[in-house]
């Protein structure tokens, strides 16, 4: 049965999605928490069974679909996606037992059970064309997600959000191609195989231009600087489990498919455009960060922040090093908890007032003690306590790059102390003070409904903040394994120099598959 | 004195007219019986149809047969040519014709289906086309051609309103004015190399190494712009959103797939050679027309108001999405264009089909066309099933994957990046991106909107039964799990258009 766990893992959601029409409207809840659930168990039961000294994929498994043409459906999951997959599991699973009272709320956990199958699909697909169709169709859920529940912009918003991606991963199809045709003239046989393609080596200008076409399709989804204006639109007007789940997982398609395709494939591009794109994130977390300490609406607050905390992971990721690809990995695990547990936090005093500003709220500490406490917990790892998970993370993000450059290492740091301010002044302007308007006085507390999201949030926050290790284990050894690969294949004297040779073999297949 | 001519029968390989005259034969027929025995019902016709088609698919596929066997056909004094490209194309022609005809069958009675000569046209018509695709003699063409086109315009001029008879007049001017390009272009070859065969042409022209090559270019003026019009490749494309429009839904689906996949054919044995020999001034013209159609025609369908205009401007883009086939001129390109066309015809089908059962009979107050945006608004609200199939048949459209126009779409941005197209295939994924905002509209109309118009019941299944139903679930089907017959699909369209020689 674990032979298939992950076609299972994948298809399973969407299977539950195509049973739910005919579940009753009364049901349907239940019905969906059950499926996330049980999604949820298959994930860990991937984890208990995942051999956390492999470096190389798992559970892989292989089906023609058109051979004539190299593509075939190739799924595999490694210290790498392992935990993302987990985490969109578990996040699908408290978004949908966290759902308040929400309109056409049996569309709304279909489209959620839709939305999910892709996730884990672009998390797990170890071809270049399954995963782009499982890239592209995570766009369709979204839009629905904020269309039809956003806010009043919602289709504006939603329009947005799905042509910016649209284009941005055309454009990288192109790339895909190109790169399935070079290694279709290097060995006579087209494949669009990622672990086939990790094999070919590139000359340098080919590696470049390739580099840039992946890069529209990756950078617009994570977004980086210039392309990031559809994200404070798809947040200000997505319901809160649509804010949630892309905060959490879709974002990081785009922060994980750099270090699935652009590093390994082109080592000696990545090292070329290391300064320029680490340039790119650190305007990205300075610029957002002051705009986020200007917005009046807590969400704006709380999606700027979350823009400016992928500036770090982007950063790490190219600071080409094992330290830094992984801080940047468990960095997306620790933002994917902790900006969704904010999200969450959001949604849950915007159903209580109906308004998202700040200067509506005051004094809410006293009147809501639990929350105010879960928030600040939150608000704390958001700017990156110590003992906390973002920490973790941003600290081993920094660390890495800190290696290639001091300068812009520095300034991202000196970014966090920015991060601070605009965290705490807004829960000063939400918490303390007196309650100045009537209608807070009477605010109720958080619910248990909310609890069931809210608690498992912050356990894991604290937990991973002091002790990573069951995590950050399997993230390094794939890691090192891919830092290696990029060593070994990269062909300019820079590159050489900048990644580093850990002088280990690489462990590519999995004892089960030795046997 | 004359000595008279000795040609054995064998010779002639008459088998090579059967898929041709047996369209012929059925429309005579559908003829005779009605002068025995007139006022049949229309379910009679579809179904005789049907089955006429469906023989002529078992003679195809024979045809299929002996072409993996023995390759290239010819016949009738080498006038006919069955070819690998010839087969395809009429695979395409006789299926999707097949897969139109029971739209025929609607809840609402419509007056171009009492007539038994519509079904006796269409079957007309179809012979027509498959005569186009299936010979490289100019003047066959044209004669193919005019059979073929005369019977549309009947066709569309049937449905007896103001707009279609508009419809009928101004596609049959163009086409007239597209015939007469076409005769003077095939006036221009012969005159050049005594021959209307193109294989002819092309050894003659080569053979003197295009000595004459300013009467050439001209032929080739000529010749683009008769295809131009056929194909409705901009500019030649003003007559396309009218005609659509002014036809049935149905009617306007088939003829953005059956004519164009035999223009395509044609086009591409007249220019497949002219490019292969280098005349550059030809690659840089169809590389203006091929972007210039894709965008522009984009562009124009941003702006609609009408859900079938702008499936009209759309299917032009496609058209020239497809054209660059032409111009890269691969083996891969060849093969894409068919799978392309496939691919599409299903898609497409199902979405004018879309709009065929949404059709009332009489324009509702407060409309001003029978397929405005607001008709579709909020129809998740009212018809989910409906409204599912219709986004389904947009994101196909859109390249979305994984539905079926993807693979064509992904296959044809391929055979660019290896033919050493490089900016065309960024212009044709940047043009996906493009198109992708109207298909959008309209799901977003559909499910992000509140409905607009108070509809009395169900409107937007008002025209369906059950062969219309089956129709729009083949196409759904089809459009879903395309992948799983794509490898089967891409080998069978390489290996015929491969062994064509193109």
């Amino acid at each position: 049965m674990l032979d298939n766990i992950l076609s299972i893992l994948i298809f399973f959601p969407a299977l539950a999605a195509v049973l739910g029409f005919i579940v009753n409207k009364e049901s349907i809840r239940a019905y969906g928490v059950v499926v996330a659930i049980i999604e949820f168990s298959l994930a860990l039961l991937l984890w208990f069974f995942f051999d956390n000294n492999v470096s190389g994929m798992q559970f892989m498994e292989t089906i023609a679909l058109v051979p004539t043409f190299g593509i075939n459906y190739i799924v595999g999951v490694d210290g790498i996606s392992l935990f993302i997959v987990i985490l969109a599991a578990f996040f699908t699973m408290i978004g949908i037992a966290s759902l308040g009272d929400t309109k056409d709320i049996k569309n709304m956990i279909i489209t959620l059970l839709f939305l999910q199958m892709t996730m884990v699909g672009v998390f797990v697909a170890l071809d270049a064309i399954v995963f782009y169709v499982f890239w592209e169709l995570s766009l369709v859920p979204m839009l629905y997600i904020i269309g039809a529940w956003g806010g009043p912009l919602r289709i504006y918003a939603s329009v947005k959000f799905f042509l910016y991606t649209f284009t941005g991963s055309l454009v990288m199809l192109v790339g895909m191609l190109f790169m399935a045709y070079f290694y279709y003239q290097a060995t006579g046989q087209w494949s669009f195989a990622i672990l086939d393609w990790y094999r070919l080596i590139l000359p340098e200008s080919f590696q470049l231009w390739l580099f840039v076409a992946f890069f529209f399709g990756f950078a617009i989804k994570v977004p980086m600087f210039p392309f990031h204006t559809w994200l404070p639109y798809a947040h200000g007007q997505a319901p809160t489990i649509g804010s949630v789940i892309l905060a959490a997982i879709l974002l990081k398609m785009g922060t994980y498919a750099f270090i699935r395709f652009s590093l390994p494939l082109f080592p000696d591009a990545s090292t070329y455009f290391m300064f320029p794109i680490a340039i790119l994130a650190i305007i990205m977390i300075i610029y957002t960060a002051m705009v986020a300490y200007a917005q009046k609406d807590i969400k704006q607050v709380v999606a700027y922040s979350s823009v400016s905390h992928m500036g770090v992971i982007i950063l790490g990721t190219f600071a080409l090093n094992v330290e830094g690809i992984s801080g940047s990995i468990f960095l997306m695990i620790a933002h994917g908890v902790v900006s969704g547990a904010l999200f969450f936090l959001v949604g849950v005093i915007y159903d209580r007032r109906h308004t998202k500003m700040m200067d509506q709220f005051g004094g809410l500490a006293s009147v809501m003690p639990k929350f105010a406490t879960i928030f600040g917990i939150m608000m704390m790892a958001s700017v990156g306590l110590p003992l906390t998970i973002n920490f973790v993370g941003e600290f081993l993000s920094l660390l890495g790059f800190y290696q290639q450059s001091h300068i812009l290492t520095l300034l991202a740091g000196m970014a966090i102390i920015v991060g601070a301010i605009y965290m705490l002044s807004a829960y000063k302007k939400m918490f303390f003070g007196e309650v100045t308007i009537e209608e807070n006085k009477n605010l109720p507390d958080v619910n248990k409904r909310e609890l069931i999201a809210l608690v498992p949030l912050v356990i894991i926050t604290i937990w991973l903040g002091i002790y990573p290790k069951p995590l950050l284990g399997p993230i390094n050894t794939s890691v090192e394994a891919v830092v290696q690969l990029m060593h070994e294949k990269s062909i300019t004297e820079e590159a050489k120099q900048r990644i580093p040779n850990l002088d280990i073999l690489i462990n590519r297949t999995s004892a089960k598959e030795a046997n | 004195m004359l000595s008279p001519i000795n040609v054995s029968i064998e010779s002639l390989n008459l088998m090579t007219l059967a898929p041709m005259l047996i369209p012929i034969v059925g429309a005579l027929l559908i003829l005779v019986i009605d002068l025995f025995k007139s006022g049949q019902d229309k379910s009679m016709y579809v179904m005789l149809s049907l089955l006429i088609l469906g023989i002529d698919f078992i003679f195809l596929l024979e045809a299929a047969g002996i072409f993996e066997k023995n390759g290239t056909v010819m016949g009738v004094f080498d006038v006919m040519l069955i070819d690998g490209l010839a087969i395809l194309s009429q695979f395409i022609i006789v299926s999707a014709s097949m897969l139109f005809i029971p739209l025929a069958l609607t809840q609402k009675r419509f007056h171009e289906f009492s007539y038994p000569e519509f079904f006796a046209l269409f079957l007309f018509m179809i012979a027509g086309f498959q005569f186009m695709v299936a010979t490289d003699n100019l003047i066959l063409i044209f004669v193919g051609l005019e059979t073929a086109s005369l019977a549309l315009y009947t066709l569309i001029a049937m449905h007896n309103r103001d707009k279609s008879f508009e419809a009928a007049v101004k596609y049959f001017t163009m086409g007239a004015l597209a015939a007469g390009f076409y005769s003077f272009g095939s006036m221009v070859f012969y005159a050049l190399t005594g021959s209307i065969e193109i294989n002819q042409i092309a050894a003659v022209l080569e053979a003197n190494n295009f000595a004459d090559i300013g009467f050439v270019l001209i032929g080739v003026v000529f010749m683009l712009a008769s295809f131009g019009f056929k194909l409705s490749m901009v500019p030649f494309h003003t007559w396309t959103p009218d005609v659509y429009e002014g036809s049935s839904a149905a009617l306007a689906g088939y003829m953005s797939i059956v004519p164009k996949i035999a223009a395509f054919v044609v086009a591409m044995r007249l220019f497949e050679f002219l490019i292969h020999s280098g005349v550059v001034w030809l690659e840089v013209i169809l590389y203006i027309g091929v972007v210039v159609t894709m965008t522009m025609a984009n562009i124009w369908a941003l702006v609609q108001s009408d859900v079938k205009r702008m499936l009209a401007y759309s299917s032009i883009s496609h058209a020239g999405f497809v054209m660059a086939a032409i111009l890269i001129g691969t083996t891969q390109s060849n093969s894409a264009l068919f799978l392309y066309w496939i691919l599409f015809s299903f898609t497409n089908l199902g979405s004018f089909s879309m709009l065929w059962i949404s059709r009332q009979k009489n324009l509702p107050a407060g409309q001003s066309s029978d397929h405005s945006y607001n008709k579709f608004a909020g129809l998740v609200k009212t018809s989910p099933v409906a409204a599912s199939i219709m986004a389904l048949f947009m994101l196909s459209l859109a390249g979305l994957p994984p539905f079926a126009l993807f693979w064509g779409k992904m296959y044809m941005i391929s055979s660019a990046v290896t033919g050493g197209y490089t900016v065309l295939a960024l212009i044709m994924a940047l043009n996906s991106a493009i198109a992708g905002y109207y298909y959008l509209k309209l799901i977003v109309y559909m499910f992000m909107k509140d409905p607009i118009i108070n509809h009395s019941g169900n409107i937007s299944m008002v025209n369906a039964t059950l062969s219309l139903k089956t129709i729009i679930g083949i196409a759904a089907v089809g459009t879903i799990f395309a992948v799983l017959a794509l490898n089967s699909l891409l080998e069978f369209v390489t290996a015929f258009v491969y062994n064509s020689g193109y």
